[in-house]
């Protein structure tokens, strides 16, 4: 008697364990901070091209000094930023970061928009192949952000719904910050680079 | 219980009109055949080509490319539908990513080499655009649709011929590794258990276990089979103890056949496409 009585507690403990959501909460948990990983090393490819980006540009268009000063100052301020997991506990260091990440973006759009103004830029094979390596990248950074968005989205559901919140909330885990829909906006109009 | 339900409906309201929204893009056809016309722009030599191209390639280094033409992938992006094109058809081997798709949308005039996370390497962003810019483009522009997607797919080929990969042997399903151990696993368990509990019992949970680490790590079907087979070697612990070893490692050996038919997509002559291949946005696009 007193064996099946044990052998019954350790199955009631090993399905309620699954039931409650634990391993769900786990495994998401850590979905999205793979997710969150690909999202930082994508920014940070970027902001890696953007030093010899401008550098190429001021050969051909050094008076455009405004432009490429811009873009410098904000990829200073996007990589000075703490990216590790550490931010998605913190609402304000992500919004911080996203910030800094959409000017960014908007920055260098202008950038390699003015360099549509100069043909012998645009000719240039250095330059030809920068653009084609932002362009990726840019798509790089939409595909990690989908796919946060998504891990994010599996994430929050769990833990607010019953009865995982209960476990999310015994363990400790909180909702986790995902980008905005004005955000997606910024992401639509990053640089689209065309080679008509 | 009865949350639960409340939940699922609720989630369906919100899921449900999102779902709709996604019915109204391109459909991705079904993975069964390396190329896939929906355009009709191919000849059927180049057709040929291009699939006997692929195929080798994919019997001396075990990369997957792919060929799929569309008309149109609007209201999408050509990048946004071809993302999700690779999602669903996981070209390249599992781990090894290694596969790489050629879209052209013909009435968008667009063009994109989609490439593998494990090629992103060899096959890096400026080459896939060369391939486009210089290979590929010009006969487009020419009118020669069929000449320009031949020759692109010779390109990607041809690069990826110079890369060194694992060779094609080494087999894509690597959870399979796991199913042995698991195994081995859950029958010293069950043993362990069956002496302390009595055999019956140590089977049960020792089965029970299996089948749900295994449900965690693997497919349902995997999952079932391990548990029944650690269920049915403990059970044999009753009689004898000879023999089990054996016996194990058949049960073991026939099960692994029988799992491991459930790949990706479609099959036809020299093996299956879509082994498992992950993608994260590499590659180039171009337009004429």
């Amino acid at each position: 008697m007193k064996r099946i009585l044990i052998a019954l507690m350790t199955c009631v403990t090993l399905l309620s364990m699954g039931g409650c959501g634990y391993n769900t909460i786990q495994q998401q948990d850590e979905q999205v901070t793979a997710a969150w990983s690909d999202v930082v090393n994508q920014y940070k490819r970027r902001a890696d091209l953007i030093p010899n980006l401008v550098n190429v540009v001021k050969g051909y268009a050094a008076h455009e000094e405004e432009v490429l000063t811009k873009v410098t100052e904000a990829r200073t301020k996007a990589t000075s930023l703490t990216a590790d997991a550490s931010v998605l506990a913190n609402d304000e260091a992500f919004k911080r970061f996203q910030e800094a990440q959409s000017a960014l973006s908007g920055s260098l759009s202008r950038l390699l928009a003015i360099a549509e103004n100069y043909p012998q830029l645009k000719a240039d094979g250095n330059f030809r192949d920068l653009q084609a390596q932002i362009e990726g990248t840019e798509n790089r950074i939409t595909v990690a952000r989908t796919r946060y968005i998504e891990a994010v989205r599996a994430y929050n559901i769990t833990i607010r719904s019953f009865p995982s919140n209960l476990t999310a909330k015994m363990f400790g885990y909180a909702v986790k910050p995902n980008f905005t829909v004005e955000n997606e906006k910024a992401i639509a109009e990053a640089p689209k680079v065309t080679f008509d | 219980m009865k949350y639960r339900h409340l939940f699922i409906t609720l989630l369906m309201s919100v899921v449900a009109p999102l779902h709709m929204a996604v019915a109204q893009f391109v459909p991705i056809p079904p993975l069964t055949e390396p190329v896939i016309d929906q355009a009709g722009v191919l000849s059927s030599t180049a057709r040929g080509d291009i699939e006997r191209e692929v195929r080798a390639l994919k019997e001396e280094k075990g990369s997957e490319v792919a060929v799929l033409i569309v008309p149109s992938t609007k209201p999408e992006e050509i990048e946004q539908f071809s993302i999700r094109v690779v999602e669903r058809w996981k070209l390249g081997r599992k781990g090894i990513d290694d596969g790489v798709l050629l879209l052209v949308a013909v009435q968008d005039r667009r063009v994109r080499i989609e490439v593998g996370r494990g090629l992103e390497g060899d096959v890096p962003d400026v080459k896939a655009f060369r391939i486009i810019d210089e290979v590929i483009l010009p006969q487009f522009k020419a009118g020669n649709i069929s000449g320009g997607i031949r020759a692109g797919v010779e390109a990607i080929v041809g690069l990826i011929r110079g890369v060194d990969l694992p060779p094609p042997a080494a087999t894509d399903d690597s959870a399979a590794d796991l199913y042995f151990p698991l195994a081995v696993f859950g029958y010293v368990a069950g043993a362990l258990l069956g002496s302390l509990f009595g055999i019956l019992i140590g089977a049960g949970i020792a089965g029970v276990g299996t089948f749900l680490i295994g449900y965690t790590l693997f497919s349902l079907a995997a999952a079932i089979g391990l548990g029944v087979l650690v269920l049915v070697l403990v059970l044999l612990l009753r009689g004898t103890h000879g023999g089990v070893g054996d016996r194990g490692y058949r049960g073991g050996t026939s099960y692994g056949g029988r799992t491991s038919s459930g790949g990706f997509g479609g099959s036809f002559g020299g093996g299956s496409f879509g082994s498992g291949g992950s993608f994260s946005g590499g590659g180039s696009s171009g337009r004429w």
